[in-house]
């Protein structure tokens, strides 16, 4: 055992501490997946309650103008921070619950113009929810919300 | 079969509003499946407007219906649904004249599970924001997310009775010769005693307050006021 224990140690020593790093280094990657998938969904929500928002004051009969323009606003602005916020091994692989599908990174291209549509139609509301009539908001407010049901359908688990 | 002589006659059993009520309950909870799945949304809400008129006027029937129909005549307290499970595996005796005591229970769980469905389904929110239930203006996002993850739950459970209920109705039709799919399409039900069952029967005036009811329900649903 002695024996053994003396040719065995460094290697075990070796071995343990590579695992440590190892370990260290999946963790960091783990938590840094972690941080920006939270990220990601929080402001998914925050674009959700905002478009909820605004169809609920759509509803009115007379819709508030500073209401349907803050929420527009937090809409266009929100969107633009998501594309950033996909760094590949922030999918399923990450261990965290995500219902991001994997071809977010093998279809990248598709992807991106999915977001890039949403950033446009969303910044296209907050223009027209400054000067538009609830019937131009409201066309709007529909694209808008078409361009979050297209990229849920191809790139998010049901 | 000693049975098959004796088997001289059918006896109503199912007044004709429960069974197009089952019926186009099956439909709509199929077609309310596809449609969520689909995203047809606007179809989506419409067949569960209808559901819930369905819903409302089954309730009402099972007060004002015919006997067979009526909350009183099929549910009962658990020792009676524990005597009748006894008798479950007999291969002889005579159908249940109605709902018997432990599909009775089941019916129940039916009828609950789907109008919490319904319920949950008035609040829901989808992911996006986008598409809602009808009373969503009521609730915030995150609330509404909240009742559309009860509206997949429940879902599942009534996947669940709906399961049960079609392996009971396999296992009299296979284990207890006892066609129950026929009784629930002619309305009728072999009698092997021939014993002359109560009629089956109600009131038109209860049928016109029930449909006028069930319709009443889906209207308001489906205009719900947004303010």
């Amino acid at each position: 055992m002695h024996l053994f224990f003396r040719f065995a140690r460094p290697a075990l020593i070796g071995i343990t501490a590579s695992a440590l790093a190892l370990g260290g280094t999946l963790a960091v990657a783990q938590s840094s997946a972690s941080t920006v998938i939270a990220k990601r969904q929080a402001n998914y929500k925050k674009m959700g309650g905002a478009l909820k928002t605004l169809k609920d004051e759509l509803a009115k009969s007379s819709p508030s103008r500073a209401v349907t323009i803050k929420a527009s606003q937090t809409l266009a602005n929100t969107a633009k921070l998501q594309v950033g916020l996909f760094p590949a091994g922030s999918g399923p692989e990450a261990g965290v619950k995500t219902d991001a599908l994997p071809n977010i990174w093998t279809d990248r291209g598709d992807f991106n113009a999915a977001t890039n549509n949403l950033i446009s139609e969303s910044a296209k509301l907050a223009a027209v929810a400054k000067t538009g009539t609830k019937a131009e908001i409201t066309a709007q407010y529909r694209e808008t919300g078409k361009s979050c049901g297209a990229c849920h359908r191809q790139f998010r688990k049901d | 079969m000693l049975n098959d002589a004796e088997e001289t006659g059918r006896v109503k059993v199912w007044d004709w509003p429960v069974r197009l009520f089952h019926w186009m309950l099956v439909v709509l909870v199929a077609f309310s499946w596809w449609s969520g799945e689909e995203h047809c949304m606007e179809w989506h809400r419409l067949s569960g407007y209808a559901i819930l008129g369905l819903l409302v006027f089954r309730i009402y029937w099972g007060f004002a219906g015919s006997r067979t129909a009526r909350f009183a005549s099929f549910v009962h307290a658990p020792s009676r649904v524990a005597d009748y499970a006894r008798t479950l595996t007999s291969r002889t005796g005579e159908g249940s004249d109605g709902h018997n005591p432990v599909g009775g229970w089941n019916v129940v769980a039916m009828l609950a599970m789907l109008a919490a469905m319904v319920g949950a389904g008035l609040f829901a929110v989808d992911v996006d924001g986008f598409e809602s239930g009808p009373l969503a203006a009521f609730v915030t996002f995150e609330q509404g997310r909240v009742a559309a993850e009860w509206h997949e739950i429940i879902f599942n459970a009534i996947l669940v009775i709906v399961a049960l209920h079609v392996l009971a109705v396999i296992f009299y039709h296979v284990w207890k010769r006892q066609n129950l799919i026929g009784a629930m399409i002619h309305g009728r039900r072999k009698s092997r005693n021939n014993a002359a069952a109560a009629p089956v029967a109600f009131a038109w005036r209860h049928l016109l307050a029930g449909i006028a009811l069930g319709a009443g329900a889906a209207w308001l649903a489906a205009n719900a006021p947004s303010f």
